[in-house]
């Protein structure tokens, strides 16, 4: 599998975050649920990562059935807005997808409701710059 | 409109010398293209060589020295073609010594990263609201407070399905909230530049 050729794609909003080691607001951040998350490696943060993951995040509040994948599972993210692609792996649980159900964002006419991944700076840069904070995108695993 | 391959110039004729002269006659990109690249080959998880963050130690000429946080020391070149963006896209000449930086671009044969776009003290806060007052939003991120300034004629904010609107009125207090803005280095304050309301 790679970019833009599952089965089943997953499409959604993402967004960006930071861990590891950090300056600013982001020094507390840590190495995420896995452990082994820092900003400047391709990776991601899962809505449902784990059962306790999934308890927090509640993706099928806002309506989205996201399948359980755990830490280091890989996934294929496509800009909608770009059509570049980066393949990231899971280091963490997030984003808190029930805290914004129903926001939209588009691009052109392309149009994504719900956060459902977010991505390390280093891999959201590489389809998206990170001052837009929001994106659509499609997942393929 | 520039093309990939031209920023790849840009970018190469950094070490050139008189790469900075060069890229002023060209212009800069325009964001759309500096992220319009194919797939990018890079193992899931590792390192991207193409990536630098940190604090800025130095700058001298078009150069920023920045120290990673993770203790790597980082030399990148910044061109007339690199977009800047601090609290919003502007120049190189708002980048302080002391700034936070994300950077992406091209890692040169000498280790220098020649940057095609470089965001300075760019947070992306997942908070709630604790307070409102005049001009200021007190944020509770991650159980740390963060005072957000909301700068006129810049900030803006996105309430689930509406555009970005320059009326924060519908923010309360208790409410979740994402930040995009600009950290004032070595404090917990950041100047706004959309914060995203959460139900």
């Amino acid at each position: 599998m790679g970019c833009s050729n599952s089965g089943a794609p997953a499409y959604g909003e993402m967004s960006w975050f930071c861990c590891g080691a950090a300056w600013g607001p982001c020094g507390s951040a840590g190495g995420g649920a896995c452990g082994n998350c820092n900003s400047g490696s391709h990776q991601c943060a899962w809505p449902n990562a784990s059962a306790g993951c999934f308890n927090i995040t509640r993706p099928d509040q806002c309506g989205e059935s996201l399948s359980r994948r755990t830490c280091g599972h890989v996934f294929y993210v496509t800009s909608q807005c770009s059509g570049a692609c980066v393949s990231v792996s899971i280091a963490d649980c997030g984003p808190d997808t029930n805290a914004f159900c129903g926001e939209r964002t588009c691009c052109g006419s392309a149009c994504a409701s719900n956060r459902i991944i977010d991505l390390t700076p280093s891999a959201y840069s590489a389809i998206a710059s990170l001052s837009t904070g929001l994106s659509p995108v499609r997942i393929d695993s | 409109m520039p093309s990939p391959d031209r920023r790849r110039f840009l970018s190469s004729a950094v070490l050139g010398g008189s790469a900075v002269a060069g890229a002023t006659a060209l212009g800069s990109l325009a964001p759309e293209t500096a992220f319009a690249a194919p797939r990018i080959d890079l193992d899931p998880g590792a390192r991207d060589p193409n990536f630098a963050e940190g604090r800025i130690t130095a700058i001298s000429g078009s150069l920023l020295k920045v120290s990673g946080s993770d203790k790597a020391l980082h030399r990148i070149y910044v061109t007339h073609g690199t977009s800047v963006w601090k609290l919003r896209p502007t120049t190189f000449d708002e980048i302080k010594v002391g700034d936070g930086l994300y950077a992406r671009g091209v890692k040169m044969p000498d280790g220098a990263l020649a940057a095609d776009a470089v965001w300075v003290n760019i947070v992306n806060m997942d908070a709630s609201i604790t307070a409102i007052d005049s001009g200021r939003l007190h944020l509770d991120h991650h159980g740390g407070k963060v005072v957000g300034h909301v700068v006129n004629g810049t900030t803006a904010a996105v309430y689930n399905h509406t555009p970005a609107i320059s009326d924060l009125s519908g923010l309360q207090v208790g409410k979740h909230v994402k930040v995009i803005g600009a950290w004032r280095p070595d404090t917990n304050e950041v100047d706004i530049a959309t914060v995203y309301a959460g139900i």
